[in-house]
């Protein structure tokens, strides 16, 4: 029996590729239907975040930072930035530095103060 | 159908690429999960401050609470921190003698319990129900499918990130 190794390959290639060529096509429409969902989500996520009455909702207590924050007695800064603001840290080994560039208006940073665990 | 090499060199290309898609899938799919997270976070924390301003019937003192947006970095008591701010607010420069970490408030909203865990996969069934209930019907197979098992961090470590 002698067969031809190449015509061998080439039908299983065949058949391979018949069935990469579906799968090609089931992926795109899944990731069609993932950029749809991404996006529909994202809308409603900025719906909800810019809606006055939910700004006005949209808040921690100062003990619900200090609650996560771990160990509990450490230094915690906030900085509250407008949108677009670079935050950049440099590499552990030249030091440890945080560079803050706004370009839509001021950033404000405060400390929490440490005893707001203590109302819980 | 052309020649044999012609084949199994078009079934290689095909198969980078359906590898090229699956990952690119597997980052959209890290992607919602995190935007259907922040929305449950969101809504449960708006949830929350309206109970509790209506429970005490005032809104809490301006200096104990913190407006979302923000981003947090917490470091050791005994860190010595040199900050230097431009004169309009809009730059600054921290130096820190030690490590420090930085959270965004989505991670604060998380660790609070605001997404009923479902970050980790650790959500009870009545979270479940009620975590459902705060996303549109179209996304609730995904909540469903985040309560079972830990998603893939991927798409968190850009999002927050730790020095040190």
């Amino acid at each position: 029996h002698i067969q031809w190794l190449g015509s061998c390959v080439d039908g299983q290639s065949v058949v391979r590729h018949q069935h990469l060529q579906k799968e090609l096509l089931e992926l795109t429409e899944a990731e069609g239907k993932l950029d749809e969902l991404i996006r529909k989500c994202d809308l409603q996520l900025q719906l909800l975040t810019e809606d006055p009455q939910n700004k006005k909702l949209s808040y921690v207590m100062c003990q619900d930072v200090r609650m996560v924050v771990n160990p509990a007695d450490q230094l915690v800064m906030v900085i509250k930035a407008p949108p677009e603001t670079q935050l950049q840290v440099s590499e552990p080994s030249v030091g440890y530095q945080i560079a803050l560039k706004s370009s839509r208006g001021p950033v404000d940073v405060f400390l929490v103060p440490e005893d707001s665990s203590k109302v819980y | 159908i052309g020649l044999p090499t012609n084949s199994a060199q078009e079934c290689q290309n095909l198969e980078v690429e359906r590898q090229r898609r699956l990952e690119r899938i597997k980052q959209k799919q890290s992607q919602l999960q995190e935007l259907i997270l922040q929305q449950i976070a969101f809504k449960n924390l708006v949830q929350r401050n309206r109970q509790t301003e209506q429970q005490t019937n005032r809104q809490p003192p301006h200096n104990s609470v913190i407006h979302l947006p923000f981003i947090i970095v917490n470091t050791s008591k005994k860190t010595v921190i040199d900050c230097s701010i431009s004169n309009d607010k809009f730059e600054y420069l921290f130096n820190f003698d030690n490590m420090f970490e930085i959270h965004d408030d989505i991670e604060v909203l998380k660790r609070m319990g605001m997404a009923y865990g479902l970050e980790a996969g650790k959500c009870s069934p009545e979270d479940l129900k009620v975590a459902r209930g705060l996303v549109p019907k179209a996304l609730e197979p995904y909540v469903t499918e985040m309560a079972q098992g830990p998603i893939s961090s991927v798409f968190m470590t850009g999002a927050s990130s730790s020095n040190g």
